[in-house]
């Protein structure tokens, strides 16, 4: 009997914290004003707006962000999308102006290179130690 | 032979500790990033005048000798306070200064001026801040150095104080 009321809690908890996550990830700040009126503009443009940092929070897209910049690049892609540009070019655009940093995955180049490949780096150390730590406590 | 070995990560530790000590005690701001626009040259735009009844356009500006731009707007605290050191610019070292006036009422922005004196030998309006993203501004005060060739020098985020324009017009004296 207890046992079953402890599962209980236990699937609560469960459900709960997934119950967040999809919250979580419901969060942003377009505002209704700024939608555009064309669905499949406007999946792209969040799509592009999930990528951008906010310049001023660093650590939010703009799509997350409430802060004024972070709205004048989201009304900035929407007006580009009608324009007529593609993915790419906003993207240009954007990097153009502000950086690579405005970017929230940066992009593999030359002065990143170890950034992307250095884990993969340590994970095969870390497997070629244990490979030769097993062989030798089998030898012994 | 698994002691001696044992110094290899110990090392390694002490090496990564000394790395992050040095990180941390030398003096490094994380929210200043470098323009993307250095040695650039200057972007297109236009728009139109605070003060004449004209419009304004880039092109015309940067001719043949070093101007700052600096981006500012009443409403902004941190512009009031190095309003003094931009009109030292211009009234000691006689220097262009374009002013870039960032989502401003247009009538407070020039009793602004008139109340503190105006330093900007032309000053653009930026209603919509779409100026400001050309030139890759995130938050105003922003001043920019630019060359007489028209190219971005150097870019400071934040208001200027009595250190920073010693370092401008160091920056200025090294360009000339």
């Amino acid at each position: 009997m207890i046992k079953k009321k402890f599962l209980n809690k236990i699937i609560i908890f469960v459900f709960a914290f997934f119950l967040l996550q999809i919250i979580q990830t419901n969060i942003w700040s377009v505002e209704p004003e700024e939608i555009l009126k064309n669905q499949k503009y406007e999946l792209r443009a969040r799509n592009i707006s999930k990528n951008i940092r906010c310049m001023i929070c660093q650590n939010q897209s703009i799509d997350e962000s409430d802060a004024p910049l972070a709205k004048d690049l989201r009304i900035l892609i929407r007006n580009k999308i009608k324009d007529g540009y593609a993915d790419k070019e906003i993207y240009k655009f954007l990097i153009d102006r502000y950086g690579d940093f405005i970017l929230l995955k940066p992009p593999f180049k030359l002065n990143t290179f170890l950034l992307w490949l250095l884990p993969f780096v340590f994970f095969a150390i870390g497997i070629f130690i244990i490979f030769v730590h097993n062989k030798k406590s089998k030898k012994t | 032979m698994k002691k001696k070995l044992l110094i290899i990560p110990t090392i390694f530790f002490l090496l990564i500790l000394a790395a992050f000590f040095f990180l941390l005690i030398t003096d490094r701001n994380p929210s200043e990033l470098p323009s993307a626009l250095l040695n650039k040259n200057v972007p297109k735009f236009e728009g139109k005048s605070l003060f004449k009844d004209k419009k304004i356009i880039s092109s015309q500006i940067f001719v043949k000798e070093i101007v700052l731009v600096n981006f500012f707007a009443t409403w902004c605290k941190p512009c009031l306070e190095e309003h003094k050191y931009i009109k030292r610019f211009s009234e000691k070292n006689g220097i262009k200064i374009i002013g870039i006036n960032y989502k401003d009422n247009d009538k407070r922005a020039i009793e602004w001026l008139n109340k503190l004196g105006n330093p900007y030998s032309d000053v653009i309006v930026d209603k919509k801040g779409n100026v400001a993203i050309d030139w890759g501004v995130y938050g105003i005060p922003e001043t920019f150095i630019i060359n007489s060739q028209g190219i971005i020098k150097h870019r400071h985020a934040g208001p200027l104080s009595e250190k920073i324009y010693k370092k401008i017009n160091l920056i200025i004296n090294n360009i000339e």
